[in-house]
């Protein structure tokens, strides 16, 4: 069969798909009774409950933390004090990427190449790895935050070793999730434990639609190559 | 209306899903009036919009077509009707798109349509070297399909 044949045959569907739509009388006022829409717009209501609830616990974590820093540093437990000022700077820190990612949305042009479009939205989804990584690095200050001076004094070797220990085995995961947690990745089981499916799979489609965008780039570098040699 | 359900049924298999996707095209058309640039045909600006859409819906709702396609027993005891060779190959041309990759399958919605390289080029964002190359490819691919269909 060859390229006009196929062509031909092509034509033959759309013909065939004119005269339904003849028949049927598509009702392209139908069409027009929508609903509110963007086509990435699901993503929105979700990215927008996570920055209120951040700017709330941010917020909040500023103020307290601000006047203990201002008024009653002296006195205050610096365990506590240096460990919830870690959290909040790591929530403040995935907040902001939450907020590119929303920016980001909002300026996607729907009318650019196809590549270049769909390689920003792709991005789009991988970058959410990034706000778990940060996430997760909140892990050790979790088990640090109830520390004393008193325990300096009072505590045996024993109490030490287990609280040390898990501080350590916090820290070490942490980190190593941090560095970790990549696309790359993605098919360990450790990785689908910590995304969920409905995470997981537009995280892979995203890949393989990068993965996609990559091949027709790198083709035409090596046309470009392939020409001026 | 022709190049928004020709998309659409390259990449939905499903009727209640066409219309959705078209829907969104339309309001995506609509949205972007005020953005086109008349540097660019009104097909080229056109395409993108569509295939646009039609690919992040794709990627959407192929999670959902997984949910609902299931063949049950009643669905293979259906007769198969006689066809002729001209459908048959209707068919086949329809599911060789259908399987292609979303990015694979908007190059061959351009070229089915006879679409020069030059506006291929500019509706997928590459270059036209490259449009030779991969559409030669697909060329191979489809040939091998009817080829082994023939046979």
């Amino acid at each position: 069969m060859n390229e006009l044949e196929v062509k031909k045959l092509w034509q033959e569907t759309n013909d065939k798909l004119d005269k339904t739509l003849a028949r049927h009388q598509l009702n392209t006022k139908e069409l027009f009774q929508l609903k509110s829409f963007h086509f990435i717009s699901s993503m929105k209501p979700t990215k927008f409950f996570a920055l209120f609830t951040g700017f709330l616990w941010v917020g909040l974590g500023v103020f307290i933390l601000g006047n203990m820093f201002i008024y009653t540093l002296p006195e205050t437990n610096k365990f506590f004090l240096f460990s919830a000022s870690i959290q909040v700077f790591l929530t403040a820190l995935a907040l902001i990427i939450y907020l590119y990612q929303l920016i980001t949305i909002y300026q996607v042009d729907i009318s650019d190449p196809i590549l270049k479009t769909q390689k920003r939205i792709a991005s789009l989804k991988t970058s959410t790895l990034w706000v778990t990584r940060i996430l997760f690095l909140q892990l050790p200050v979790w088990t640090t935050f109830w520390w004393n001076t008193k325990m300096f004094q009072e505590w045996n070797t024993f109490q030490w070793v287990i609280t040390g220990s898990i501080t350590f085995a916090f820290t070490f995961l942490a980190v190593w999730l941090f560095i970790n947690i990549k696309i790359d990745n993605k098919d360990k089981k450790w990785f689908k434990l910590i995304f969920t499916e409905k995470e997981w799979t537009p995280l892979m489609k995203a890949k393989n639609l990068l993965d996609q965008i990559e091949s027709y780039h790198d083709e035409g570098k090596e046309n470009f190559n392939q020409s001026h040699q | 209306m022709g190049i928004l359900h020709k998309v659409a049924r390259s990449y939905c298999s499903n009727e209640q899903d066409r219309q959705d996707l078209i829907q969104k095209m339309m309001i995506q058309v609509w949205q972007s009036i005020y953005r086109y640039n008349p540097q660019y045909k009104i097909s080229t600006w056109l395409y993108r919009i569509c295939l646009n859409v039609a690919i992040s819906f794709y990627r959407k709702n192929t999670t959902r077509s997984y949910k609902y396609t299931r063949i049950t027993e009643q669905t293979t005891q259906i007769p198969i009707e006689e066809k002729t060779s001209n459908e048959m190959q209707i068919i086949l041309l329809e599911q060789f798109i259908s399987e292609l990759k979303e990015i694979d399958k908007a190059l061959m919605i351009l070229y089915l349509e006879d679409k020069s390289h030059a506006e291929i080029s500019e509706i997928l964002g590459i270059s036209i070297s490259n449009v030779g190359t991969k559409i030669g490819r697909l060329k191979d691919k489809l040939k091998t399909q009817f080829s082994q269909f023939n046979k």
